[in-house]
């Protein structure tokens, strides 16, 4: 494989909630225009990790994180870093999904709006409409882009976040577990578009599907217990770990 | 006998009975609980239970009753030519019950046999003077007829009292034996109890309502007496307010209605904007130790007896005022005559219904779920686009409901406006000028030499009912809201 540039490098990552330690040393690059996956057991720490990518752990009183993480070779827990301007370049989708209680197209154009990506209706209206169609939800709400986001289905809900999420034009999409409440068909469909994004930007997923990440990540990283076990290769995590606990945890044995 | 006696002695009767009952139960299994049906104790409750439950529904009614049957029936012997000029038989009604309790006053103390007071063809000087000399309070001279009637009065209450305490005693006894001979080891007392104490928690929910439609009603008749005497059409469509006790007022609830709307709505002018800030800053910016500082002193201000606050008003924010915008005051403008104004009265119950928007708009805000910020912060969004887009919104409906509350108590509020507001009722759009609010004037037409026959006096029942109307309504309304909204999240 030919080595792409890395977007994002953590460097001896440790996250502490109060006197948990969540996360232990962890190392890691992202690479650009590749899709990474997070798998690992329940509460080994995936989405606390993905949360330190964004900032989003600012938001919790007791988190403390420690070490560096670099986006484009900047400390994005540099003083001088704006967390604002660092979640518009690297967007989150939530495990559960949140849709604002706005308006379908409301909750679409909440991002453009506050970034002032149209310069008008049109163009807004456009981006409404693209971003739907990438989350795979067009044709399900394309006549009734009024009626409020919170009245859809769980699974329409994650794909109206995903839609509100791309229509920002992130540089990276962290997405948590974007398709555990998908059925088979719209899951296909995100998986469609993770696969379209990484042709731009650098997506990392967590996922409790083995097959999914096999599907379509390149690099997988495997969590355990807060560390960091195994990192490489998806092909080779799957085929050939060198880690026995990445190993048993793939054929499900431990988990 | 007091009533305080009669409930120790059912009282006491209750406890006898709950040991009867248990050890009967024991009795009847030889000992051994565990053949009972129920816990033995839940035998000796049914025999408490159904001694008490019925004696006291019996006594609590036969309270409320005895003393309306008794002036009716009383009321009914005075004749009419008895009634003075100018009187009528309310007046006289009263009077009677005076000379009654003077009577048993005059008895117990010893001043009278109770022969003397009953009777009926004592001479009345006599009697006046030696209840007068026994230090009972008469207002005006007793007549023959009143004298009567306190005569029956007090031969009807007392045949009364002795009935009721008899028949609620009966009752009990009754009861506890009923229980007592049912008391088996198969008898289902733990079902029985169920219902016993449901009839408990009936009895106690029914009293509240029951007082709520109570002051209703009272308001109602008091009301509707109101419209006998005067126009109801000058009460809600005139224009002016001029009660004069001589006869031919003008009393119209408009003037009155638009005083206190313009007050309500200054202080929701002051007070909305404030609290809702003090809220979003609380629950959303204010670090953990600040809030637990914060929070509680906001919620002092809640405590302050409006009293207070009307102290607050006429000594300072009136006369601050007055030196602002009064007659060579900072501005020059010599806008304001006097510190009672509708302006001091308004900012004054901002102030005090700050605390009460801000602690409800708290909890509603901190209702919004903590997933709908991280959406928000997630795409990039500061933190005050975050309550301005998504928070406030999500809020919204609860904070209305919220403002409708406050509304709601502004427009019930009576002391800060008797002390800032001013007494002169009109339509006027200035807020240096004092005007009057349908409060104020409940409390000034009943205050002094009243009698309850003239439309100057009922009207504060006509008025007193409308503004119940009115809260009500906004309460309701605000209810409806706040529930509507707490379904969202649910
Ligand atoms: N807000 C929080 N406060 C305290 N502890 C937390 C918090 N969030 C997570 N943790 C702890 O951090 C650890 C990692 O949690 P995390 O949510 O990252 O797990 P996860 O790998 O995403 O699990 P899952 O697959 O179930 O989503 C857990 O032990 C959890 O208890
Ligand atoms: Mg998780």
């Amino acid at each position: 494989m030919d080595s792409k540039a890395i977007k994002i490098a953590a460097n001896n990552v440790q996250v502490y909630y109060a006197d948990t330690h969540a996360i232990k040393d962890v190392n890691v690059e992202i690479e650009d225009k590749t899709v990474t996956a997070f798998i690992g057991p329940s509460g080994c720490g995936k989405s606390t990790f993905l949360r330190c990518l964004n900032r989003m752990n600012d938001t919790i009183d007791i988190c403390r994180v420690e070490g560096d993480i670099l986006l484009d070779g900047e400390d994005i827990y540099d003083k001088r870093v704006d967390p604002v301007q660092l979640r518009a370049k690297v967007g989150m989708v939530f495990q559960k999904p949140n849709p604002f209680p706005k308006s379908i197209y409301d909750n679409v154009a909440y991002g453009p709006r506050i970034h002032g990506l149209a310069k008008n209706k049109a163009e807004l209206d456009d981006i409404v409409e693209k971003s739907l169609r990438r989350g795979a939800i067009w044709d399900e709400v394309k006549d009734r882009l009024d009626a409020p986001g919170t009245g859809l289905s769980g699974g329409q809900q994650q794909r109206l976040c995903i839609a509100r999420a791309v229509a920002t034009e992130p540089e990276v999409l962290l997405m948590d577990e974007p398709c555990s409440a998908l059925d088979p068909i719209a899951t296909a469909q995100v998986e469609e578009l993770i696969d379209e994004l990484r042709s731009r930007y650098s997506v990392v997923i967590v996922t409790h599907s083995m097959q999914q990440a096999a599907r379509v990540s390149q690099k997988t990283a495997f969590f355990h217990l807060g560390n960091l076990v195994e990192f490489g290769e998806t092909g080779q995590i799957f085929t050939n770990p060198e880690d026995p606990r990445t190993e048993s945890y793939i054929t499900g044995r431990i988990g | 006998m007091a009533l305080s006696w009669l409930l120790l002695i059912l009282l006491a009767l209750a406890v006898i009975g709950y040991f009867a009952g248990r050890s009967r139960a024991l009795a009847s299994v030889g000992g051994d609980a565990r053949d009972l049906h129920s816990l033995p104790s839940y035998y000796g409750y049914n025999v408490a239970l159904t001694a008490l439950v019925p004696a006291i529904g019996v006594l609590i009614v036969w309270l409320l009753a005895q003393p309306m049957i008794v002036n009716s029936t009383v009321s009914g012997l005075i004749p009419d030519q008895a009634i003075p000029e100018g009187s009528d038989r309310g007046l006289i009604m009263s009077e009677v019950r005076r000379v009654a309790y003077g009577l048993d006053g005059a008895v117990s103390s010893g001043a009278m046999t109770e022969a003397q007071a009953q009777d009926g063809d004592a001479d009345i000087e006599i009697l006046t003077k030696s209840l007068k000399d026994a230090g009972q309070v008469l207002t005006q001279d007793v007549t023959q007829p009143i004298l009567v009637a306190a005569q029956k009065f007090r031969s009807m209450t007392s045949t009364g009292t002795i009935a009721m305490q008899v028949v609620v005693l009966a009752l009990a006894l009754l009861g506890a034996a009923f229980a007592y001979v049912r008391t088996h080891k198969e008898f289902r007392a733990r079902n029985v109890v169920e219902q016993g104490v449901l009839a408990l928690l009936l009895l106690a929910a029914s009293i509240a309502i029951l007082t709520t439609i109570g002051i209703v009603l009272s308001m109602l008749f008091e009301t509707m007496n109101f419209f006998q005497l005067h126009s109801w059409k000058d009460f809600f469509f005139g224009s002016t307010w001029a009660p004069n006790f001589r006869g031919g007022s003008e009393l119209s609830i408009l003037p009155l209605l638009w005083g206190t709307l313009y007050i309500s709505v200054i202080a929701l002018l002051v007070a909305v904007p404030i609290g809702l800030f003090a809220a979003i800053y609380l629950s959303e910016y204010a670090s953990g130790v600040t809030r637990s500082i914060a929070k509680p002193l906001l919620e002092i201000l809640a405590g302050i007896p409006t009293i207070v606050y009307g102290l607050f008003a006429l000594l300072t924010v009136g006369p601050a005022l007055v030196s602002m915008f009064g007659d060579g005051g900072v501005l020059g403008v010599g806008w304001m005559a006097s510190s009672n104004a509708v302006l001091t009265a308004g900012l004054v119950m901002g102030i005090m219904l700050i605390p009460f928007v801000s602690s409800l708009s708290d909890d509603i805000i901190n209702a919004v779920p903590q997933s709908m910020r991280d959406g928000s912060l997630g795409l990039g969004a500061t933190h005050s686009e975050t309550v301005r887009n998504v928070i406030l919104p999500a809020a919204l409906p609860g904070i209305v409901g919220a403002i409708l509350l406050a509304a709601s108590r502004a427009i019930g509020e009576t002391m800060i406006v008797v002390m800032a507001a001013g007494a002169i009722a009109k339509f006027s759009g200035n807020p240096f000028e004092a005007m009057t609010t349908i409060t104020t004037r409940i409390v000034s037409q009943l205050t002094g030499d009243t009698d309850f026959a003239s439309p100057e006096t009922l009207v504060a029942f006509a008025l007193g009912l409308t503004l119940f109307i009115i809260t009500l309504g906004l309460n309701i309304f605000a209810l409806y809201i706040v529930r509507k909204y707490r379904e969202q999240y649910e």
